[in-house]
């Protein structure tokens, strides 16, 4: 009786919060799956009648969905490419050598993680009109490197620091250079860092809205949050197909973020709690 | 000139790898930072933004931000809103650490449920949200009204700015406060058992150690948890644009959306630069504390 007095409420607390986390996305996956008579009914139910997987395959080839979605991913992997190629190099140096300006630099990078968007939105617009890019995946990539490279720096550099320097020595001693050493010694005790790095920087251009929002409109190119939210704004909204496609977007980085979760923790604190 | 030839030597890889990344910061970053500052001094309109030519009117655009009336609401909005996400996450996320810190049986379901709405992105969840809060087939309507609140019948969030407001507050706690819930968790962690043991055998009662050795080894973290959720709910767009699109006479923008609405859907560009501006300030500020307490923790050093 105790027990139950003091471990209790501590249950139904966790109780609590877990469906205040996971009832929306269990409802998300439910309503994808109901007709269109239990969609818009006033008394819905908690579980389809007669789960239905036809909104999928007419999301995906009626909509712009399934475009969309090759859109975000071909964006999202241009810029994980560019920024990892772009960062690790620059984290490296950050993390190995120290000098004054290192930590000028540090500051740099960490403000810029802070900036709002917005304050940079209006430049780039015309900077990308000007070159011509307004409208294509380019226009994207480049753009989101503006706040991928700085977090990858940062995430990036907290790996490396985590690599004792005597084993680059050793290497240096047994004649390696400096950079035979970073290539056989720190990139591979690197390599989980390199795939937290590349997890982020990948969701980082699958999630951005508003600079796809301002520079792409042509529905061929259009990433799937500019899908979503012309899905949303609409006054007569298809919820089911809003819901197949928020899941279809959701999943891929739920899998990840459940199976990574230790991994993205450690990064998550290493840029952002430690410093 | 042989020290001059082997320090030039030895700076070459360090600067060429740094390269890439200061080129891409100078010129993603720095670069339309400057030019917007400068454009929130000008009158620039869609003309003038493309060909050039618009005319320097020094602090006219920021007197118009204080003047109009939706502006300064955006503002204020901002300040008031985000205060208010702000404390919702840090509190639902505090108690969710001290949940997790248990370690009750089903711990483990508990840390994967609480880490899912984190790893949906804002447009999903903004969606998602919009569903649930719809006046006429939104599950949270239903539910108001069977326990009960029969005036929930039919009834339109997005209608006004308050309960427009409810709804993306629940929307944004939803998808803050595992991140902070986790982090608070790798915090409360470090705390020796030991340090708790020895303030129990001096007689200290739980409520006792929680506020006077586990609040206090936690302050930094906290601390920085305050600073990063306020500079992310204060430059809140994704979820404010999309769900307080309908809400009457744009009462609900925040300046992000304001800002953003000001430039692109009325082509006032100077005055929408203005406005960030203003809110770029704001962050700043905050930023500017972040530097000094991580600083102060050698981080750097």
């Amino acid at each position: 009786m105790r027990w139950l007095l003091k471990r209790g409420w501590m249950y139904a607390a966790m109780v609590a919060v877990s469906a205040f986390a996971l009832f929306p996305v269990y409802w998300v996956v439910i309503t994808s799956l109901k007709p269109r008579s239990e969609i818009y009914t006033r008394t819905p139910d908690l579980w389809p009648s007669d789960p239905q997987w036809d909104q999928y395959p007419r999301v995906l080839g009626e909509g712009h969905v399934g475009r969309a979605l090759l859109n975000s991913l071909i964006v999202a992997s241009g810029t994980m490419v560019i920024c990892l190629l772009v960062s690790a190099g620059a984290a490296y140096v950050l993390a190995r050598y120290r000098v004054r300006i290192t930590r000028i630099l540090l500051i740099l990078v960490l403000m810029t993680q802070m900036f709002p968007l917005v304050v940079l939105v209006i430049p780039l617009f015309v900077t990308m009109r000007k070159a011509g890019l307004l409208g294509t995946y380019w226009s994207l990539i480049i753009t989101y490197l503006a706040f991928s490279v700085p977090l990858a720096i940062w995430v990036m550099r907290g790996f490396v620091l985590s690599i004792p320097e005597e084993l680059e020595h050793a290497a240096r001693i047994d004649g390696a250079t400096r950079i035979g050493a970073m290539w056989r010694v720190v990139l591979p005790l690197a390599a989980p860092g390199l795939a937290v790095t590349a997890v982020l920087s990948f969701l980082e251009g699958w999630k951005e809205f508003l600079l796809a929002l301002t520079f792409i409109n042509d529905e061929d190119r259009k990433t799937v949050p500019l899908v979503l939210q012309s899905f949303v704004g609409r006054g007569d909204t298809d919820w089911g197909a809003v819901m197949a496609t928020s899941v279809l977007y959701t999943l891929p980085v739920a899998i990840v973020f459940v199976l990574a979760r230790k991994h993205l923790m450690t990064a998550r604190t290493a840029g952002a709690v430690k410093g | 000139m042989v020290i001059a030839r082997r320090l030039v030597s030895r700076l070459t890889l360090p600067v060429l790898l740094l390269l890439p990344a200061l080129v891409i910061i100078a010129g993603l970053v720095g670069y339309p930072l400057v030019r917007t500052v400068y454009l929130s001094f000008t009158d620039t309109g869609l003309g003038e933004l493309i060909y050039g030519g618009s005319t320097w009117v020094g602090l006219e655009n920021f007197k118009e931000v204080f003047a109009d009336e939706h502006l300064r609401t955006s503002l204020i909005n901002t300040v008031v809103f985000g205060t208010a996400c702000v404390v919702g996450t840090m509190v639902l996320g505090f108690c969710v650490a001290l949940l997790l810190n248990q370690r009750l049986r089903g711990n483990l379901f508990f840390g994967i449920a609480v880490l899912l709405p984190w790893a949906v992105p804002a447009l999903a969840a903004s969606a998602i949200w919009k569903w649930l809060f719809d006046a006429r087939y939104g599950f949270v309507n239903w539910a108001l009204v069977n326990v009960g609140f029969d005036g929930f019948q039919d009834y339109a969030w997005f209608a006004d700015r308050e309960s427009a407001y409810v709804a993306i507050f629940v929307t944004v706690v939803w998808q803050s406060f595992p991140f902070v819930a986790l982090s608070l968790l790798a915090g409360l962690q470090t705390i020796p058992k030991e340090t708790l043991q020895a303030a129990a055998v001096d007689g200290a009662n739980a409520f006792q150690r929680f506020r006077l050795v586990t609040l206090p080894l936690l302050r930094p973290i906290v601390a920085v948890l305050v600073i990063f959720s306020t500079i992310w709910d204060f430059k809140i767009f994704d979820q404010v644009y999309v769900m307080a699109a309908g809400v009457p006479d744009r009462s609900a923008d925040t300046a992000a959306v304001a800002a953003y609405r000001e430039g692109f859907a009325l082509s006032h560009y100077g005055l929408g630069s203005a406005v960030a501006v203003v809110l770029f300030l704001i962050l700043l500020a905050f930023a500017l504390i972040y530097v000094r307490l991580v600083g102060r923790e050698g981080e750097f050093s």
